[in-house]
């Protein structure tokens, strides 16, 4: 669909810390507009990622671009165009809400105001109060607020509601949905690493699992959801060791058995009619536990 | 009309809201010429991406159930499909096609299948009966 240059390439990344290689070999690609979804484990390698992305960090070898520029030597044409909200936000603790805002904008070229006073309003944030005594929630979402009004065709959030009770995180991801991604959508790309996934269910467009530093799955969430089913069959007896080819896993209580199938889902589905079973449902895995799958193969399922 | 999305369903999200808007204009739960909700609060309701919106409302359009007004946003359609009646008639027969063969595997003869759907066109019709006198 998209010819652009992507938003974010990443070719076999590699960075090592000491003999660890906390990113191993990791290749993807972000198409413009699209909201990615990047999930891993703690200590899978999000957050070095991102890091090599921001320029935080130097890639041990492998290619990484943004907006088709190299992230170190370009990187105030790179910095000016994207927005980054980390796992810990700290702000200078004499500044006021308001005074941390302006500070913000004056590094940036673009600033709406009217988001700005949308987003104070909609967080009640007081714009004199000090940036020492906001909580954590707080400061989040004064994060997020500098990360939005500069308008950025890129926005980087790194487990951005981790931490967060659940009001605040609602109101967090509803902001990112509607705020952010006003004006030119084809344009507008969020890039977000995180292990609470199910919050983000109905925002990805497209994610990347990842483990011990490398891409595991890239997949369109919309054929994820396809491909990924959980199959239930319950029958009048006990049926007995079942052998199934092309499950992902098979789970036997009894009369139940439960199989996770990945794309092979008719094949699976027949095998069990054919021993008529009383009861048969089919229901697709959500991207949660797609990523549990995917971590926990064939066997393992506990 | 309310939609409602269910991620377990296997089908994709977009296709859940084109469903939904097609029932909801067939029983009359969206009377032409009504708007649709904009792209935005639509989204942040549901928490899904506004690309799955936007996405939804294109495929709409595309069928004819639903026509976009520049700077207005998106209405149900009064004058319905754009499609020829031949190629109407074929892709309802292809959706025919499926419940016939649902039919045969769940031991429902013609006879049954065709009470069916009397019944259910008649339902339909009631249903927009009572949201034109509402």
């Amino acid at each position: 669909m998209h010819t652009d240059t992507p938003v974010i390439d990443v070719d076999r990344l590699v960075r090592r810390y000491g003999r660890t290689d906390a990113v191993d070999g990791l290749t993807l690609r972000v198409a413009p507009g699209r909201c990615y979804g990047f999930f891993g484990r703690n200590g899978a390698g999000k957050t070095t990622t991102i890091k090599c992305l921001l320029n935080l960090l130097r890639p041990t070898s492998g290619g990484i671009r943004v907006f088709g520029l190299d992230p170190a030597r370009d990187e105030v044409a790179v910095k000016s165009r994207l927005a980054y909200v980390p796992d810990a936000v700290a702000f200078y603790p004499w500044m006021t809400v308001r005074g941390t805002l302006d500070y913000f904008a004056s590094f940036r070229s673009r600033w709406n105001q009217e988001t700005e006073r949308a987003l104070l309003d909609r967080f009640r944030l007081d714009p004199r109060q000090r940036a020492s005594h906001l909580s954590k929630g707080q400061r989040t979402q004064l994060a997020l607020i500098t990360a939005i009004c500069p308008e950025p065709d890129l926005l980087v959030l790194d487990e951005p509601t981790s931490g967060l009770d659940p009001i605040v995180r609602r109101e967090f991801i509803q902001t990112v949905i509607g705020a952010y991604q006003e004006g030119d959508p084809g344009r507008r790309t969020v890039f977000v690493s995180t292990h609470l996934i199910s919050e983000f269910e109905g925002l990805i467009d497209e994610f990347t699992i990842l483990e011990h530093g490398r891409n595991v799955l890239t997949l369109d969430a919309d054929t994820a959801r396809q491909r990924y089913q959980k199959i239930h069959a319950r029958f009048a007896t006990d049926p007995g060791t079942v052998h199934l080819d092309g499950a992902q896993s098979v789970r036997q209580r009894g009369r139940d058995v439960e199989v996770v199938v990945d794309g092979r889902s008719t094949e699976v589905v027949d095998r069990l009619k054919a021993r008529s079973p009383e009861a048969l449902t089919i229901e697709s895995l959500s991207l949660e536990e797609i990523f549990v799958a995917t971590l926990q193969p064939a066997g393992a399922a506990a | 009309m309310r939609l409602e999305i269910n991620f377990k369903s296997g089908k994709p999200v977009y296709l859940q809201m084109v469903d939904q808007v097609k029932a909801a204009a067939a029983s009359g739960a969206v009377q032409p010429g009504e708007p649709l909700p904009s792209i935005r609060p639509l989204a942040e309701e549901l928490r899904v991406n506004r690309n799955t919106v936007a996405k939804a409302y294109a495929e709409l359009e595309r069928q004819g159930v639903i026509e976009s007004i520049a700077g207005k946003g998106c209405f149900v359609r009064t004058n319905g499909s754009p499609l020829k009646k031949a190629v109407r008639m074929e892709l309802v027969t292809h959706e025919i096609d499926a419940a016939v063969i649902q039919a045969h595997h769940l031991q429902v003869n013609k006879a049954e299948f065709l009470r069916l759907a009397e019944e259910r066109f008649a339902a339909f019709q009631q249903r927009r009966d009572r949201a034109a006198n509402e």
